[in-house]
């Protein structure tokens, strides 16, 4: 690798200003995907600021109505927790279908959430808009994996399982920076190519992704993630489904429903959000449910079996949660 | 045919060839040359490996695998991949499996980390290795350091795992020479021992 | 058949290095160190095709801690196993395919080395470049060698290889059916788990490379020949590899680098590659396209078989480029020919089974639509069409293909199982499949020296370095049954040219049969002068030091093989999942059951791989491979493999140590059409492309 220097951050705050401080920096967690990126020579920091130093924030706590989710957290700590598990399986599921055990034991909630793409184009060095060049090779060559919804300039889909999950959760993000801290809904958090194609989130260079915030589950709230992948562990999302339902009897009284691995964006599709409020989910709903979310897909060339793809997946996940 | 050099590109059929960093070519425009091998940072760690205690100079940028290979003469434990792609550098971190690939060693300061040569215990055969030869586990052998080691950390946390379990937990470890069936049989049959 | 029993032969073996593997004690080639010892990485080329116009070192040579660069300015030595046909230089100008090597760098640790490799200044002249042969055989196409893009036979014609027997155009007409499939498949990496290393250093004009190869023998006369020396003066030690495949067979341009370095620097240098480079600098799978038409009678007699064939070699002709299939079956009239042309993708040679897999893969499913179309089960087109001799003409040594299938069959439940393509309810679909494949298990030279000392200790010296196989264990077991002594008795020496004789090392399936044959004799030999001098005493050891050149006379001996997959298809999403597989094998006696099994499980674990996700894939526009690594590779995990059941029919054969046949390669040749044909008895569509992707299942059945 090119020669950095690794600063320990004492907290947020510090590390933080240490980014503001250094020019060329940039955040470490875990480390699992970030020295990858190094090590491609896809960045070439001078400083690496690492936040494993930083005591205390990964832990979970209940403050109030919400449940606050230290970011440094480790996914496998996260899969594991009685609390999320009770609660909000639905982050449970994401964080343990993330890579392997290794990767999970020591990556980061906030470290998966603000991953960079896995697109082969921008880990293979193409200059394209994420490695600050002005095009997205996709277009026009490999796009199996790419993205049908929200694509343009690029057409990267984001690649974190926890991201849907958080967005169905309507989670909250503490970001801390050098000035000062601000919350931003999780939905917010993740920026379209449209806005900015070399970003995948609204993160300035010189901020951290500190901590999640969840609103209180309901009693009556029921979620899962579902992952489908192109071998039987360790691929990123070929389409997810993040479901949260919140019944009343048998009826679905309201849901969120986001999709993973279509767009660049975790994909909320509040059409059928809509559809859903107040119904019975039985086979025919879950059908209707799932073309309706798939309207307006615009495939490319090889990946529209995403469309089919994503409607089973959709449909067969909220039939199966709204009569778990 | 066009003359360009490392840094431009040639349009055709609307989409550039890339000069691209495939594979290890240039260096991206702007960025510092190399520092000269004095001037790389450096950092004094103090860890402990097998439960021996280490201390020494890492240059930051130094992984924890080749830490543990090049100056540590440990060398056990193999790179595969060095991305964190195939699981051959898997050790213990404070007994939780890990790719050692994607650990730097300024960030094991007060770390414990257990390799493959930390199994045997006063010249004995860990239950898995046993199991591994029994079982005919290794056939090149080159991921079977990293197979043992997230089998440690497997059993460290489920005592009686199933075949299923086995499979999850080994998820992380490649195997191209296939041996996966015999690697299962294998922690099954260590399980069984170790609760006998 | 049952073989009469043996003592050692034939019984579940651990393997003799176990131990030394479990515990971190076996050095690979990138676990030695020497004193003074540099790191070097390589320069490539990001281009698919491109001339050189400058190399400038300057930069390069300023930082602190390089010690050697080679370019193709200071360094013009070829690699001749590199490319059979053209000349092909460590560093060559035009670079042919994005990967290929442009300067190499040694400075005092890696890091610096790969600082180093990006401070050198390229300047290129970019070239159009062509990634698919029946493009790269258009007269538009740019010639990747003078002569053109169609790879000469090794008389230097510039024509295809062509097999014939009787009359195809007769064949045809005497048909009642005639039947057409263009399959296809991609390039395939060997990814071995160890990637490639080797550090040279030199003692005077005395050279010794430690590398990680496949066969000590050749690798080291192949340095030689490359390098102007005599074979005497160069030493190649390899104790413990990594797996290789296919990929490191002869010598590689790694360890020429790692030569000349270490000249240029005056002390050891390790060149190492990394995963990336791996992938697309070293080689792959060769690509191919069938074209195949066949002709059958109604009651399901073949009558012709016309294979059409391109493979896509890459830019260097480093592989042989056939395509097998037509070998499986009886036909009065077949033609077969081959196109192997040059392109400017990664560079095409062995692995497991080099031309067998994917060539299996086309004819197993076309055979398969033809017993569909006549609505016959599979088993029985096979029973009624598979080879009986070789070629037709040449009888076989020992012949197990029916038990194979037959008996394969039985402990697979076929009967029960089988069903009419697509049929079933549900839109999860089970299905199974099955292929047959043929493989030969040759007889050659080889060497072999057996001592024994007066403490009553053998040891044995074979020239192979056991790359997975468990090949020292194999060796070590036949010597200790003609020696009827316990295995225990005997120290496997081996991986060192120094000590050890000639082997063809472990490629081409060939080390039990080849290297075992030659442990026989040495022992038999050693036997005699224990008979004539009696054991030794004291100091003295008794040697014997053997070179085998055996014959098959006019028969053909083959090893044979058939592969049972049941699957099961989601309609809706794609995806499959092997539920069941069983390999039956007729490898003659096999000589060490436990570590067989390891072979087949491993062969068709290979296989499914192959069958389901694994390709090299490239940007059309760019020429570049995007797909490189474990990760897009999508090598199978832990999770993807379901339970495979092996079942080994023994025949018995006289020309094999004990009669064992070869099984190496046979594990993987027919796995990838038992799986295609179990997704067409699935879903009642067949896929013909490889990978079968879920892609690729929707589109069938869209």
């Amino acid at each position: 690798m090119r020669a950095f220097t690794n600063i320990n951050a004492k907290d947020f705050k510090d590390a933080a200003s240490l980014l503001k401080q250094h020019e060329n920096s940039m955040v470490i967690g875990g480390g699992s995907d970030s020295l990858g990126l190094v090590k491609e020579h896809l960045v070439s920091p001078d400083v690496l600021v690492n936040l494993k130093t930083i005591r205390g924030m990964d832990q979970i706590t209940e403050k109030g109505n919400e449940v606050h989710i230290g970011g440094l957290i480790t996914l496998d700590t996260l899969a594991h927790h009685p609390l999320i598990n009770q609660r909000y399986k639905v982050l449970a599921d994401a964080a343990g279908s993330v890579a392997t055990p290794q990767i999970r034991n020591v990556g980061t909630l906030a470290g998966n959430l603000s991953q960079r793409p896995w697109c082969w184009y921008y880990r293979n060095g193409f200059p394209c808009f994420k490695n600050g060049g002005k095009q997205c090779f996709s277009i026009t060559g490999e796009n199996n994996f790419h993205a049908i919804f929200g694509g343009g300039p690029s057409f990267i889909v984001h690649p974190s399982d926890t991201a849907p999950a958080l967005v169905a959760l309507a989670a909250k993000f503490r970001i801390v920076g050098p000035g000062g801290e601000r919350t931003v809904a999780a939905e917010d958090f993740f920026v379209l190519p449209k806005v900015n194609p070399a970003k995948e989130n609204v993160l300035a260079k010189d901020e951290i992704l500190a901590e999640v915030h969840l609103p209180a589950a309901s009693k009556n709230a029921r979620s899962l993630y579902h992952k489908e992948l192109d071998r039987e562990a360790w691929t990123h999302a070929v389409v997810s489904a993040a479901l949260v339902l919140e019944m009343n009897g048998q009826s679905c009284k309201s849901a969120h429903v986001v999709l993973g691995g279509v767009a660049p964006i975790p994909w909320r599709v509040k059409k059928v959000e809509a559809m859903l409020a107040g119904q019975k989910i039985d086979e025919q709903v879950a059908g209707r449910a799932a073309e309706v979310a798939l309207e307006g897909a615009q495939p490319l060339a090889r990946n529209k079996y995403k469309i089919p793809l994503m409607k089973a997946i959709l449909k067969r996940n909220l039939v199966a949660l709204a009569n778990a | 045919m066009s003359k360009i050099s490392r840094r431009t590109f040639v349009e055709g059929a609307g989409v550039g060839i890339a000069a691209t960093q495939l594979p290890l070519s240039g260096q991206k425009p702007g960025v510092a040359a190399a520092l000269t091998p004095a001037a790389v940072p450096k950092t004094k760690i103090k860890f402990t490996v097998n439960g021996a205690e280490h201390e020494m100079e890492v240059e930051d940028r130094w992984t924890l695998v080749e830490v543990l290979r090049d100056h540590l003469n440990l060398t056990g434990t193999k790179i595969g991949c060095d991305r964190g792609e195939c699981g051959a550098c898997t050790v213990l971190l404070d007994g939780k499996s890990t790719y050692s690939c994607s650990q730097l060693a300024v960030w094991m300061e007060g770390r414990a980390i257990q390799t493959v040569e930390g199994l045997k215990k006063d010249g004995k055969l860990d239950p898995l290795q046993e199991a591994f030869i029994e079982h005919d586990g290794p056939q090149c052998g080159f991921c079977t350091s990293g197979q043992l080691m997230s089998a440690k950390a497997l059993l460290l946390r489920n005592g009686k795992p199933t075949r299923e379990d086995v499979r999850h937990g080994m998820a992380g470890n490649i195997c191209r020479c296939g041996g996966y069936n015999h690697y299962s049989d294998a922690v099954l049959a260590a399980a069984e021992r170790s609760n006998a | 058949m049952s073989l009469t029993p043996l003592k050692t032969v034939g019984h579940d073996t651990h393997r003799v290095d176990a131990e030394k593997r479990v515990t971190g004690e076996a050095t690979y080639t990138a676990d030695l160190k020497l004193p003074r010892m540099l790191y070097a990485r390589v320069l490539r080329s990001p281009h698919p095709h491109a001339k050189i116009t400058k190399v400038d070192t300057s930069k390069a040579e300023a930082l602190p801690g390089v010690k050697a660069i080679l370019t193709r300015e200071n360094c013009d030595v070829t690699w001749a196993s590199g490319d059979s046909r053209n000349k092909r230089y460590l560093f060559n100008n035009p670079a042919r395919f994005a990967g290929d090597a442009v300067a190499a760098v040694a400075a005092v640790d890696r890091h610096t080395a790969e600082d180093a490799i990006r401070l050198i200044d390229v300047q290129y002249e970019t070239l159009p470049f062509v990634l698919d042969p029946e493009e790269a055989l258009k007269d538009s196409a740019i010639p990747i060698h003078p002569g053109g893009n169609l790879s000469p036979t090794p008389r230097g014609e510039h024509v295809p290889d062509v097999l014939k027997r009787g009359d195809v155009a007769k064949g045809f007409q005497e048909a009642d059916h005639v039947f057409e499939g263009t399959f296809t498949s991609p390039h395939i990496n060997n990814a071995q788990m160890e990637p490639r290393a080797a550090m040279a250093t030199w003692e005077g004009d005395k050279l010794t490379v430690y590398t990680s190869t496949q066969g000590i023998a050749n690798c080291r006369t192949d340095i030689a020949k490359d390098l102007n020396m005599p074979a005497e003066k160069v030493r190649v030690v390899c104790l413990f590899m990594g797996g290789g495949f296919g990929n490191k067979n002869q010598n590689h341009d790694f360890d020429l680098m790692a030569a000349m370095l270490a000249k240029k620097a005056g002390v050891p240098v390790r060149v190492e590659f990394t995963r990336k480079e791996d992938f697309i600098s070293v080689h792959g799978r060769w690509p191919t396209k069938s074209y195949y038409k066949v002709g059958v009678k109604s009651d399901g007699t073949l009558t012709a078989i016309q294979h059409r064939g391109f493979s896509n070699m890459g830019p260097y002709r480093k592989g042989q480029g056939d395509i097998a299939g037509i070998e499986n079956y009886k036909c009065p009239n077949i033609e077969r020919t081959t196109s192997m042309v040059y392109t400017n993708m990664a560079v095409s040679a062995n692995l497991r089974g080099p031309a067998y897999p994917q060539g299996v893969f086309a004819i197993e499913s076309i055979m398969d639509d033809v017993a569909h179309a006549l609505k016959m089960d599979p088993i029985e087109f096979r029973l009624k069409n598979m080879t009986r001799m070789q070629g037709d003409s040449r009888e076989y040594t020992s012949y197990g293909l029916e038990d194979c299938v037959l008996k394969g069959a039985e402990a697979f439940d076929w009967k029960k199982r089988w069903h009419a393509a697509g049929e079933g309810a549900g839109t999860v679909k089970a299905g199974v499949g099955m292929g047959i494949g043929v493989f030969p298990s040759s007889i050659a030279r080889s060497d072999a020296i057996v001592t024994l000392n007066a403490k009553g200790q053998y040891t044995l010296y074979v020239g192979v370095t056991d790359i997975g196989t468990a090949a020292k264990t194999t060796m070590g077991m036949i010597a200790a049954e003609e020696l009827g002594v316990d295995l225990s008795k005997i120290d496997v020496m081996s991986g060192d040219t120094a000590t050890c004789p000639y082997s063809v090392g472990e490629s081409g399936s060939r080390t039990t049969t080849h290297t075992g044959l030659a442990v026989v004799e040495a022992v038999r030999a050693l036997k005699k002068q224990i008979a004539e001098r009696g054991l030794p005493q004291g100091n003295d050891e008794l040697r014997a030091a053997v070179s085998t050149n055996p014959n098959l006379g006019a028969l053909a001996r083959n090893s044979f093989v058939a592969h049972f997959a049941q699957v099961e298809v989601d309609t809706i999403t794609g995806h499959v999942r092997v539920t069941d597989f069983l390999g039956a094998h007729d490898s003659g006696r096999i000589v060490n059951p436990l570590t067989a099994e390891s072979q087949v499980k491993g062969g068709v674990t290979m296989g499914l791989g192959m069958a389901l996700h694994e390709e090299l894939r490239y940007d059309k526009h760019t020429g570049l491979p995007v797909s490189a690594g474990y990760y897009h590779a999508r090598i199978m995990t832990h999770m993807d493999v379901p339970n495979v059941r092996v079942l080994f029919v023994e025949t018995e054969d006289q020309y094999g140590p004990f009669g064992a046949k070869t099984l190496g390669e046979l594990t993987i040749i027919p796995t990838v059409a038992a799986v295609g044909n179990a997704v067409f008895n699935a879903i009642g569509k067949r896929v013909r492309d490889l990978p079968i992707t879920r892609e690729r299942i929707l589109e069938a059945l869209a």
